[in-house]
């Protein structure tokens, strides 16, 4: 199923749409199946080439769920994702079996949040960062040995160090072997999820200057997937805002905080601690009621009405559609009349 | 620094004269906690903020004396006031004596970053703070029934009366930290130390628990010690704060004063390397050259000087700085503290 398919944006790299992925909840030893969780339901947007994506959301939103599935991690329940490759054309990853997947895969990389349990301690930085090389049939020894080294450079690290293992290296540094093993195959598209998360805050500056860098030198495209909002500011082109499996928010990072359309935005934006005694929170701060809706058994109508302050009738019963407004996706039924309250410069 | 032997001002509550803690380990003797000097005055809240491997945790636990086994408690003082006009030396007594096992849980409450692994995995919540409860206080089942769902009311868990039957891992993250600020807050404590106890938590499940805390330490007047890498955290709940770099107060002052006047490099370096919601957008993030060294091996002199962009050769590298005074309270450990140039934050 290769080959150039309808309707994909010019500009885009990566288009989703109707994103589905279902897991199944089952109970007893028979592995009966009880129900489903909707881990991401009905998702799309695209990822414009050489733009940094950022999609926001807090734990058990779908956000994880969705790098992975447009990695082809996992299989899909439904939609599709098309993928535009090195040499223009655009391939529909959909339905796309591991071999097909293959050759697809060096132009599409993930680094992981953890970079202690993301690389195997019982192997050498060379045989790491090297690997993917490997599997790809890329060069010799000789040559594969260069471009770890060359690699490893390019994340500020010194080649010398190839021969060393994961456990002499800081959680910084191990995120930038991580880094490397990512750059290995020339991808044009990383997924980075909370790759900044577990570091220092110091540190976390450095990796993120570091990714930019790469982005520039590369023409590298990102999906950034973070719960920091700080962090997603400044890195983002775009983001999209995810609630229990859903897009409720999509558009230009700057706007959207300047002014958020859909109330769930507003709240996630006034809870973040702002590193400024004198705009301390409380006061202006939204304290939503209650916790974050159960996937396996979400509330009827919008997810959100439960703890949305400006839910009406209408919410509790019809799941608002994500539509268009002002040059913003959103999904809230409220959305034209409400005002809500961005971050004051 | 010499102990200070003057008592402690009336309105103290808890004074840390030079701690010292070393951990002995194979690769070497390290100073976790190097000459920690602070304190906090009754019904405030100090803020400790700094990176990992700075002995913020470490000081607290000597606090609690909940020491590891292999460290090393080599010197100073902690002084304690459980009730006015009584003045306890906690660092003088015996770890596991009957003095220190009453002001643990019964004066000073600790909640922790993982409520999962703080909290007892095969008592139910309620058996949990019935027992505290019944120890410190003396009283019969039925009382300290009462007191558990009274508490677990006070940190709003919904239902307290089934909750109180509940086991921490039918809990959800939000759900299990409001269980552990229950139990200990269980025997109204005068201090509260609480370790990274938002870090693990969802954006709008760590504001709900700022906003808790915050309200209950109004309503109880209890002083908090509370420790975390976030700026944004430390700017919304403190009224001071210490900063610290390898095992050392780097800084401390009124929380105005650490965000708009911050008087040492390394506090102006990290304020100035967090993306801050809706600034002007920058290019890079300013960042601290290098990294938190390692313990085993700690710079000479100042520790932070192969990282300062003002550090001066052949004083920074070899005498360790002593501390300098500020007016309101505020003081640095730095050579050129007060003589920096103005920067604007």
């Amino acid at each position: 199923m290769t080959g150039t398919t309808n309707a994909m944006p010019e500009d885009a790299l990566i288009s989703v749409s109707s994103l589905k992925k279902y897991f199944p909840v089952t109970r007893g030893w028979l592995q009966r199946k009880v129900g489903e969780v909707k881990a991401v339901d009905d998702i799309s947007f695209d990822i414009r080439r050489g733009e940094t994506f950022g999609l926001v959301g807090e734990s058990g939103s779908g956000k994880s769920t969705v790098a992975r599935l447009i990695l082809r991690a996992y299989m899909l329940t439904g939609g599709s994702i098309k993928f535009r490759r090195a040499d223009g054309s655009v391939t529909d990853l959909t339905d796309l079996s591991d071999r097909e997947l293959r050759p697809i895969r060096r132009e599409m990389q993930m680094i992981f949040q953890d970079p202690y349990s993301s690389l195997d301690p019982r192997m050498t930085l060379l045989d790491i960062v090297g690997e993917p090389l490997v599997i790809h049939g890329v060069g010799s020894r000789g040559e594969i040995g260069d471009r770890v080294g060359e690699l490893l450079g390019l994340v500020g690290l010194r080649p010398e160090y190839a021969t060393r293992y994961p456990h002499a290296f800081s959680g910084g540094q191990r995120q930038r072997i991580g880094i490397a093993r990512a750059l290995a195959l020339n991808p044009s598209f990383i997924a980075a999820d909370e790759a900044v998360s577990a570091l220092d805050v110091s540190v976390a500056a450095q990796n993120i200057n570091l990714l930019q860098d790469l982005q520039e030198k590369f023409g590298l495209t990102y999906l950034f997937i973070t719960h920091d909002l700080g962090m997603v500011e400044h890195i983002s082109d775009r983001i999209g805002v995810m609630y229990v499996g859903r897009m409720v928010e999509l558009g230009d990072t700057a706007e959207i905080f300047k002014k958020p359309l859909h109330p769930y935005t507003e709240a996630l934006l006034s809870a973040v601690p702002q590193p400024d005694p004198r705009r301390r929170a409380s006061g202006r701060r939204i304290v939503l009621k209650g916790e974050i809706a159960d996937l396996a058994n979400p509330p009827a109508g919008c997810a959100f009405h439960p703890r949305c302050p400006y839910a009406t009738d209408l919410c509790k019963k019809e799941v608002p559609d994500l539509r268009p407004l002002g040059g913003r996706e959103v999904r809230c039924h409220r959305a034209e009349e409400l005002d809500l309250a961005g971050v004051e410069a | 620094m010499s102990v200070n032997t003057t008592p402690m001002p009336p309105e103290r509550l808890l004074e840390l004269d030079d701690v010292h803690v070393h951990f002995s380990m194979r690769e070497g003797l390290v100073r976790a906690v190097n000459g920690v000097s602070y304190h906090v005055d009754r019904g405030k809240v100090l803020g400790i903020v700094g990176e990992s491997g700075s002995g913020k945790s470490v000081t607290a636990r000597a606090i609690m004396r909940l020491l590891s086994k292999n460290a090393i408690e080599a010197g100073g003082r902690i002084r304690f006031r459980p009730e006015p006009g009584k003045e306890v030396e906690i660092s003088s007594l015996p770890r596991d004596g009957r003095q220190v096992r009453e002001l643990r849980g019964g004066h000073i409450g600790m909640i922790f970053q993982e409520p999962m692994t703080a909290l007892s995995p095969v008592h139910s919540i309620g058996t949990q703070i019935m027992r505290t409860v019944m120890l410190h206080r003396r009283v019969g089942k039925e009382a300290a029934r009462a007191r558990a769902i009274e508490l677990l009311e006070k940190v709003q868990l919904p239902k307290p009366t089934e909750m109180i039957e509940r086991y921490p891992h039918q809990l959800s993250g939000g759900m299990r930290q409001r269980a552990m600020i229950a139990l200990a807050l269980s025997c109204d404590p005068a201090l509260l130390i609480a370790d990274e106890p938002t870090t693990a938590l969802d954006v709008t499940t760590e504001a709900q628990i700022l906003e808790l805390l915050k309200s209950l330490q109004a309503e109880m007047g209890m002083a908090i010690v509370f420790i975390t890498h976030n700026f944004g955290v430390v700017a919304d709940i403190a009224d001071r704060v210490a900063v610290m770099y390898l095992g050392r107060i780097a800084e401390t002052g009124s929380v105005d004063d650490i965000f708009y006047k911050p008087k040492h490099p390394y506090t102006r370096a990290l304020l100035q390397s967090i993306p801050r919601l809706g600034q002007a957008p920058v290019r890079r993030l300013k960042t601290i050259p290098g990294m938190v060294p390692d313990p085993f091996n700690a710079p000479a002199g100042c520790a932070f000087h192969p990282r300062c962009a003002y550090a001066v050769p052949g004083r920074c590298d070899t005498l360790v700085p002593e501390v300098s005074l500020f007016p309101g309270d505020q003081s640095a450990r730095c050579h050129l503290a007060g003589k920096l140039p103005e920067e604007v934050l």
